[in-house]
């Protein structure tokens, strides 16, 4: 690859990174936080630890699960057509590792898509059309965008774990985890050897994940342009 | 969806030796049976304190639960107890370099930092650290590499299985934030060994008691020095008067 990897190539007003900075920056700083419990007696509600955001909490609830997990789809849609579109393009067939992960990655997003579809039934809100530009032909700007989604993907999950039901949150629970090993695995790829510059903790940049809210996610999506119907 | 963690068969007692194990086991059990109240009563330090973390004490739902989260936390901190002193000792003894070397500096600055933050959310109520003694896994770098991923993907597979368990929000939303962090060592190390970082498109959750199956397995956590008992006092001689 000849292009530099970074998020420039994708985020161009930053907004995203800007999203995600600001939770992993926060975690960091008020990490050390006293403890929430005090005298020894939990304090319930949406409380905050260790600057991690406050999402707002309504009771969890059937309904709400459906809503959430159609956002889930949506991200996974995306996700999913996204290496489709990588690996049958042929941008990455120089790059063994890349294509490697597009081929797993792909192939575990359209299980999760499988997964959400057949978990809300009737309920599942059906695939959009999409446009990636040149982010699925041009192999380093495939390789960034892949950062910014899977970290990105983490979390929304995490953003929305609180508010399911605790059956629909055990589902949930075992796709975050894939997608943040999809995260460190591509952001490992995109700061092997060769790229000095890379923070020596880029496959895992922050103690406690940042989470986003399903707010924050949709102005991020939005503002790739990605989604055009 | 294979599990990609290997516990073994074996029980808690061939570990064991202090208790803390099982102590916690039975405290998230919600266990009020004698037997650990008995072995509570044997035990120094570790878990042991308010009967109220055994459940024995339940006055209303409210505090069952609190109990139980208290319980968990009390689990996720031994376990990130385990991981960072791992880490501290590899990279003070084993010959690792570049990458390896790189990995346990950075992981494990995140694993104290994990202890840091969980202490803090428990206060009073926080597990001691136990002792351990990793069995040459910190002296050499493949073994290192080989326990890392071990460690990590057990890890992610332990907070998966008690974030549903968790009463809190608040403590819910910490924990999913360990969790991806511990996601993302296990693929590092992974990529790092050669073995695919993402094995599986759904990770699977292990129980509490698998977990610590898994810990006993490995022989990490012994047994505190015992120390010296005081001989008791010898009498001395009654004064006896002549005369």
């Amino acid at each position: 690859m000849s292009e530099p990897l970074t998020l420039d190539l994708l985020d161009k007003d930053g907004a995203i990174r800007e999203a995600l900075d600001e939770g992993m920056q926060s975690t960091r700083a008020q990490l050390f936080r006293r403890s929430i419990i005090g005298g020894g007696t939990f304090l319930a509600g949406g409380l905050l630890i260790g600057g991690l955001p406050k999402i707002a909490l309504g009771a969890p609830s059937a309904a709400q699960d459906v809503e959430i997990l159609n956002f889930a789809l949506l991200l996974e849609y995306l996700e999913s057509e996204f290496y489709i579109r990588a690996v049958d393009g042929g941008a990455l067939n120089g790059n063994a590792r890349l294509l490697n992960f597009a081929t797993v990655v792909r192939d575990h997003e359209v299980a999760h898509v499988n997964f959400l579809q057949n978990a809300l039934g009737s309920a599942a809100n059906p695939k959009p059309t999409f446009d990636f530009k040149d982010t699925t032909t041009n192999a380093a700007k495939f390789a960034a965008t892949s950062i910014v989604l899977e970290d990105t993907g983490v979390a929304a999950y995490n953003g929305q774990g609180p508010r399911l039901t605790k059956g629909t949150l055990a589902a949930a629970g075992q796709i975050v985890s894939v997608e943040a090993r999809h995260a460190a695995w591509i952001r490992h790829i995109v700061a092997g050897p060769g790229y000095p510059n890379a923070p020596a903790d880029y496959p895992a940049p922050a103690v406690l994940e940042p989470a986003l809210t399903k707010a924050q996610v949709e102005a991020a999506v939005g503002q790739t342009g990605f989604i055009t119907g | 969806m294979e599990n990609n963690v290997k516990t073994g068969n074996l029980s808690l007692d061939v570990l064991d030796a202090d208790g803390a194990i099982q102590e916690t086991a039975a405290a998230v059990a919600g266990d009020t049976r004698a037997r650990f109240l008995a072995k509570a009563g044997l035990l120094g330090g570790g878990l042991v304190g308010s009967s109220a973390l055994l459940g024995l004490n339940p006055a209303t739902a409210g505090a069952q639960s609190a109990t139980r989260d208290i319980a968990i936390l009390n689990y996720a901190l031994t376990l990130e107890y385990l991981e960072a002193a791992f880490y501290t000792e590899a990279e003070a003894m084993a010959p690792l370099d570049g990458e390896l070397a790189l990995f346990a500096r950075v992981v494990g600055a995140h694993e104290r930092d994990h202890v840091k933050a969980l202490k803090a959310v428990l206060g009073s109520k926080a597990v001691k650290r136990p002792r351990f003694n990793f069995r040459g896994t910190t002296e050499d770098a493949a073994a290192f590499a080989a326990t890392a991923q071990v460690l990590e993907d057990t890890g992610v597979a332990a907070y998966k299985g008690q974030a549903p368990r968790l009463k809190s929000n608040a403590l819910l939303a910490a924990a999913l934030a360990i969790h991806a962090v511990e996601a993302r060592h296990a693929s590092w190390i992974r990529d790092i060994n050669g073995e695919p970082p993402a094995p599986t498109a759904f990770d699977e959750p292990l129980s509490m008691s698998q977990v610590l199956a898994a810990v006993a397995e490995t022989r990490f956590i012994v047994a505190p020095r015992r120390r010296r008992r005081r001989r008791r006092p010898r009498q001395a001689p009654t004064p006896t008067f002549t005369g």
